[in-house]
């Protein structure tokens, strides 16, 4: 049991300093694999015409910023949103550029703002990880010494043990949720494009 | 005489065509797109009349380079994970044979009878010469540090290699298997290929954002394509796949994530229009009429057509994760 918990936590420490080499030197909080892109440039994923003239205005037109709303919740599937897409701007007529234009500023605002908290939240944790880690460093360290001591306090062993199976646990798990999460931003990422080509498509 | 028998023959088979007269015999002239998907380990089958995918083929992990024997009748997969190439029955659509590459295979070049087939295998710095008749290993040519972009002279006496660490472009004489010259480019060479005519080699860098033109006769560059998107930053376009028109007039550079291909007009390098396809796009091919070229789009998981003459994306179709090379049927 001991001999277990003393073999998780130092598996764990591997774990946890590998995910602190950070591979781009920018950004030593990302825990993903994924190369981290700050934001989506605008030229990535649209060659519509220029946008500057609507800017913010997606959100004072009531029937685009609920559109807007529901296409960038990952809960619609793709090809609902798409057909969503397709039908608002037929039935735009004479307005359809103008539409889709704010339209697709409203999206690209909102998925881009999506996928910074996301990348947000994935650093915040990616810090508390390595909290946990250098906690649970020092408490295996503590342990071995305990069980080193002649003669050894049973019940203290026994607790310093239950408390570290714990924290390794959580670490575990969040880890796991982690390496799920990393692909989030690029699934924005799909979705933004998608959108964007149908719109273009439709204004053509 | 016997050329202009199969000309008439071959009008009237288009004439046929188009009266609808043969439609029954008709889909098996239809073209076949066939593309590897590197993550979901499948291949999707396109047919270009419909555009849409009309089987999904099981091969093995993590097929990347893919083409058409000469004759039509088979297509070969590089599954890297497996360490082999698989070899697709166009008839049956079924994995029923491999070829005995090296370690981690990614690309490959035939020459032009389609005899010998030259692979690249990314792990072991060698390139794996192969029999297609007999569908055995002939030999290994040992290259710069991870082989990557493969084709061969249109005489077939060259074979150029790219290697990502090296930055250089080997020039492999065929007969002798040996390097005979190395041409330095921009970093990380991808892709490589031949103006028809032979006169020029193009070479793509994926972090150099360029593609070299290289003189084969001298072993020079004496070019470059430079590519600007407003709005988009310098790392965010990394040139790929290339494809040139028969007349060799018009190149078509992929551009990675910058989710674009561009139209090069070969004459000035100098790029002429810049087309939005699909996310992080990589490799293409032409239909054999050449009236259509489909590109693979990594992230956005598809294909997309763009109308050669027009310069225009017409269609887009969903294909498996990941999709990376592409080849149409002869």
């Amino acid at each position: 049991m001991k001999v277990r918990v003393l073999a998780m936590a130092a598996l764990l420490l591997a774990v946890a300093s590998t995910a602190a080499r950070a591979a781009d030197p920018r950004y030593p909080d990302w825990p993903c694999t994924q190369a981290k892109v700050p934001e989506i440039s605008l030229a990535a994923v649209w060659a519509g015409p220029a946008l500057d003239d609507v800017q913010n205005k997606w959100k004072d037109d009531a029937k685009v910023s609920a559109l807007v709303t529901k296409l960038s919740a990952r809960k619609t599937p793709l090809d609902e949103a798409e057909r969503s897409v397709k039908e608002f701007l037929a039935g735009s007529a004479a307005d359809k550029t103008a539409n889709a234009k704010l339209l697709f500023a409203g999206l690209f605002d909102t998925l881009n703002a999506q996928r910074a908290q996301v990348m947000n939240g994935l650093e915040r944790v990616s810090r508390k990880q390595r909290e946990a880690a250098d906690k649970i460093r020092e408490e295996s360290i503590q342990l071995q010494a305990l069980q080193g001591a002649t003669p050894p306090d049973e019940a203290k062993v026994e607790a310093l043990s239950n408390e570290l199976i714990w924290k390794t646990r959580i670490f575990e798990d969040r880890h796991n949720v982690v390496r799920f999460v990393c692909e989030v931003p690029t699934t924005i990422d799909q979705r933004l494009f998608a959108l964007g080509r149908v719109i273009q498509q439709e204004m053509e | 005489m016997q050329i202009e028998v199969r000309m008439m023959m071959s009008r009237m088979w288009r004439v046929g065509l188009l009266s609808g007269l043969t439609l029954a015999a008709a889909p098996a002239h239809a073209f076949i797109a066939y593309v590897s998907n590197e993550k979901s380990n499948t291949v999707s089958v396109i047919d270009t009349e419909s555009w849409t995918v009309t089987k999904t083929i099981k091969v093995g992990q993590r097929p990347r380079g893919i083409d058409f024997t000469r004759d039509g009748k088979f297509v070969m997969v590089a599954v890297g994970d497996d360490d082999t190439i698989q070899m697709i029955d166009a008839k049956t659509q079924s994995v029923v044979d491999s070829l005995p590459s090296g370690p981690d295979p990614e690309l490959f070049a035939q020459d032009a009878a389609g005899k010998i087939l030259y692979v690249a295998n990314e792990n072991d710095n060698t390139v794996t010469v192969i029999d297609l008749e007999k569908r055995a290993r002939l030999g290994d040519i040992q290259v710069g540090v991870e082989p990557e972009g493969m084709t061969i002279s249109p005489d077939g006496k060259t074979l150029i290699n790219t290697s990502e660490t090296t930055n250089m472009a080997h020039f492999i004489d065929t007969s002798s298997r040996q390097i005979v010259a190395n041409v330095l480019v921009d970093a990380r060479p991808r892709f490589a290929e031949f103006k028809h005519d032979a006169s020029e080699l193009w070479v793509s860098s994926e972090i150099g954002g360029t593609v070299s033109v290289i003189d084969p006769g001298k072993h020079e560059v004496i070019g470059k394509v430079n590519f600007e998107i407003p709005g988009l930053r310098k790392e965010a376009i990394q040139p790929v796949g290339i494809g040139m028109t028969k007349d060799d007039k018009t190149a078509f550079v992929a551009l990675g994530p910058a989710n674009r291909v561009a139209v090069v007009d070969t004459a000035s390098r100098k790029v002429t229009k810049y087309l939005l396809v699909g996310q992080r796009v990589w490799h293409m091919a032409f239909t054999p009429d050449e009236k259509y070229l489909l590109t693979t789009n990594g992230v956005s998981n598809d294909v997309s057509v763009i109308d050669v003459a027009a310069q225009k994306v017409i269609k887009t179709i969903q294909v498996g994760e990941l999709p990376w090379g592409i080849t149409i049927a002869p």
